[in-house]
């Protein structure tokens, strides 16, 4: 075999083999020992040295000439930054008609005043959201219930549409919504703006009402699902579930409830510590017990695709974005440099703008760290000012120690936010890190999948990648 | 070659030089060295002006035409006007593109309807380049893609298979879906035996029976990734039936032959046949029967 040069890559052990992956998240499996052989310049595999050569884990010249290849594909990869912020958070309101046992957003009782944002706080922050440079916009309306508030999405969307006469971009919405109270009239705006309802669903109604605080919760959230898609056609209301401690129990269950329900995908969700969910006790035993609730579901899930049944898990197929295809994702919670700011702003009824959908949250328990300055301020001040630039430093992964030499770091993200909530400080210190923990588990179990059960696995994954 | 354009021909062919900067052992018409440019170009230029005006295709092929240089260039522009309807299919090795003002000036003449058809012959840089019998070739064509997507000119990527390469047919499909994602189709070849490829045999003659199960892995991977494949030159009897349809008849029609076996075969009429310029036939050829 020829001399040749190393390129930057990791590796890690998982099912008997070697598994490398260089900083474009190509993944290549070997037989233990490979790594040990490449650095020894000792290969005997002459197929594995060439695919060594050919997917950029070494090179034949010490100045690689195919570097503008890889250089070009390491800008695919990061193309999430090309045009920045391009989520636009609207917390309308604090109200709400549930009691949602995990509420992450401190909501307030359905009648509750001054948590609410004005028309002129929605003019000021739809005007903001116009300072980006994205070429693609999309409004996300959160609460509390934003439905409660069907006069100010009307008149934000429709304020939006307005201004971009001039501006020309491409305008998308979503309503989060638990689907209690669409009226009418906010469906038949919904329809006419397209708007996309993004609803809460935590499994059969034993589960969902227990969660949700209330014993009719599950059968309202199905009449407005129901609802909603007579209006909006089916394609325009998907599911999100939050796993309580309940839930933990019943991976197929709540799968079951999601085929029958008529949807295609499910995003199997941990709880975030933020809200009340941050009381919960033992947080070790719970990020233990939802990994194996995880990869319980997951199997599950195949098992429904094997059947002949598509369906997808939407964390799994972020991640398999990442590793089996030479694109990029949206999602902002899995990026480096980080989705805050760079993918994510949000306009709080507060009249402040904050770096994540979690910074809010967090100023609901008296935490302002996120809270990048007044929604009245300039784009500039608030984008480019020392709060963000402090982030700046500590949110690519690619620099942060027990991330920099992670074999997975290129699936993964920089969460400074997390990092703060959690373990007091932006940086973050990953041994003790339950996002790391349960990234690591997830990510290194569906490398298993795909080691152990190739020709199984293969074909579902890239299935629900198309 | 045809001395006169026809509509629907798959074989309108512009043949602009014999000489080529590459020497793939396979190749079934060797280059020749002499300065045959302007020959072609008048010849060329004639057919072009005589042609039908709804002919749906001219294929420009050598040799390696953009040996040619400007005459290239002239020539597409003369193709694109006196036949604007009329798609211009570029068999090209790539590397001239290598140079981004090439891929560029390409677009400019050829605009929407020009498209280029480029050999790869392995993943790996070694193998590709002893295959095109020219060391750095691989280099040029790789970048020569990557500025041809990036001026939006439609490629198909072709791999005729040969001893050397059939090995690695699914890393190839992995290979070329991650660092060449935005190819437009690929073209998996049987090799035809003639010129080089029966002077090389020994080193490079290999029978579809031996590597039908790596193509059809490495097809399928793609076809699951929407990357659109077809298979060139394998007769239907030598394919999986789930695979047929990735068959097309690809021989140029003054060149395909059928077997007398074959008129006793009920897929005749969908198959590609065979070279008649081929010296040898594939093994393992069995009619399907007229039941089927």
């Amino acid at each position: 075999m020829k001399r040749y040069a190393l390129l930057p890559f990791n590796f890690t052990r998982i099912s008997g083999k070697e598994v490398l992956i260089n900083e474009l998240g190509d993944m290549l499996i070997t037989p233990i020992g490979s790594v040990q052989k490449i650095v020894d310049h000792s290969l005997d595999n002459e197929e594995l040295y060439k695919s060594l050569v050919a997917n950029f884990f070494i090179s034949e010249e010490l100045l690689p000439s195919l570097l503008d290849v890889y250089a070009s594909r390491l800008r695919l990869k990061k193309s999430f930054l090309d045009d920045r912020t391009a989520l636009h958070i609207f917390v309308l309101t604090l109200r709400c008609n549930q009691n949602c046992v995990y509420c992450q957003a401190s909501s307030r009782e359905e009648n509750s005043i001054h948590c609410s944002m004005t028309p002129e706080m929605m003019e000021t922050s739809v005007k903001l959201m116009f300072r980006s440079p994205s070429p693609s916009l999309t409004m996300e309306f959160q609460g509390g219930e934003p439905s409660l508030e069907p006069k100010i999405i009307k008149y934000g969307i429709e304020l939006a549409e307005e201004i971009n006469q001039q501006e020309c971009r491409k305008l998308s919405y979503v309503l989060c919504s638990n689907c209690r109270s669409l009226s009418d009239e906010l469906l038949q705006i919904c329809k006419q703006y397209h708007v996309l309802i993004s609803t809460s669903l935590d499994g059969p109604s034993c589960i969902h009402n227990k969660n949700r605080g209330r014993e009719d919760s599950y059968e309202k959230t199905m009449a407005g699902i129901q609802k909603a898609r007579e209006v909006l056609g089916h394609e325009y209301v998907s599911a999100l579930m939050t796993t309580s401690e309940l839930a933990l129990d019943y991976p197929k269950e709540i799968v079951d409830e999601y085929v029958n329900d008529g949807f295609t995908d499910i995003f199997l969700r941990a709880l975030n510590p933020y809200g009340l969910a941050s009381d919960n006790e033992d947080w070790d035993k719970y990020n233990e017990r939802f990994i194996t609730f995880y990869k319980e579901a997951l199997e599950y899930i195949i098992e429904k695709n094997k059947q002949g049944i598509f369906f997808r898990e939407d964390y799994a197929t972020i991640i398999l974005r990442k590793m089996l295809t030479p694109y990029t994702t949206g999602f902002v919670d899995l990026q480096s440099p980080a989705g805050t700011v760079n993918s994510v702003l949000i306009y709080n009824y507060d009249g402040y703008v904050y770096a994540s959908d979690e910074s809010r949250m967090l100023a609901e328990n008296g935490d302002f760290t996120f809270r990048l300055g007044k929604i009245s301020d300039k784009y500039e001040d608030i984008v480019y000012g020392e709060k963000v630039r402090n982030m700046g430093k500590i949110w690519a992964n690619e620099a942060l120690a027990g991330c920099s030499d992670c074999p997975i770091r290129a699936y993964c993200g920089a969460d400074p936010v997390r990092n703060h909530s959690t373990q007091g400080d932006m940086y973050g210190f990953r041994p003790s890190s339950f996002v790391c923990k349960k990234n690591k588990a997830i990510i290194e179990y569906i490398i298993s999948l795909m080691i152990e059960r190739e020709d199984e696995v293969m074909p579902i994954f890239r299935s629900w990648l198309r | 070659m045809k001395e006169k354009f026809e509509i629907d021909s798959n074989s309108n062919v512009l043949f602009v030089t014999d000489q080529c900067n590459n020497h793939c052992v396979m190749c079934c018409q060797p280059p020749k060295m002499k300065n045959d440019f302007d020959y072609h170009f008048k010849k060329n230029v004639s057919l072009i002006k005589s042609a039908p005006k709804a002919t749906k295709v001219v294929c420009v092929t050598g040799g390696e035409p953009t040996l040619a240089g400007d005459r290239l260039f002239k020539l597409i522009k003369i193709v694109r006007e006196n036949l604007p309807e009329t798609d211009i299919q570029i068999l090209s090795n790539g590397r001239i593109f290598a140079n981004h003002e090439t891929a560029h000036l390409l677009k400019e003449v050829g605009g929407d309807r020009v498209f280029v058809g480029v050999p790869l012959h392995s993943d790996y840089a070694g193998d590709h380049d002893r295959i095109a019998g020219c060391k750095g070739a691989y280099k040029e064509t790789m970048l020569g893609l990557y500025n041809l997507g990036d001026e939006g000119i439609p490629v198909e990527l072709r791999i005729v298979i040969n001893k050397m390469n059939y090995r690695r047919l699914f890393q190839m499909a992995e290979f070329i879906f991650k660092n060449l994602y935005f190819v437009d189709w690929t073209a998996w070849m049987a090799m035809e035996d003639t010129g080089y490829a029966t002077k090389n045999a020994k080193h490079i003659w290999i029978e579809p029976l031996e590597y039908i199960p790596q193509l059809c892995k490495a097809i399928s991977y793609l076809d699951e990734w929407n990357i659109p494949s077809s298979i060139f030159n394998i007769p239907l009897c030598l394919l999986p039936q789930e695979y047929h349809h990735f068959a097309v008849q690809s021989i140029s029609d003054w060149k395909t032959k059928y077997l007398d076996i074959c008129d006793n075969c009920a897929l005749k009429e969908q198959c590609s046949g065979l070279f008649a310029t081929s010296k040898s036939i594939f093994k393992g050829l069995k009619p399907y029967p007229k039941s089927f």
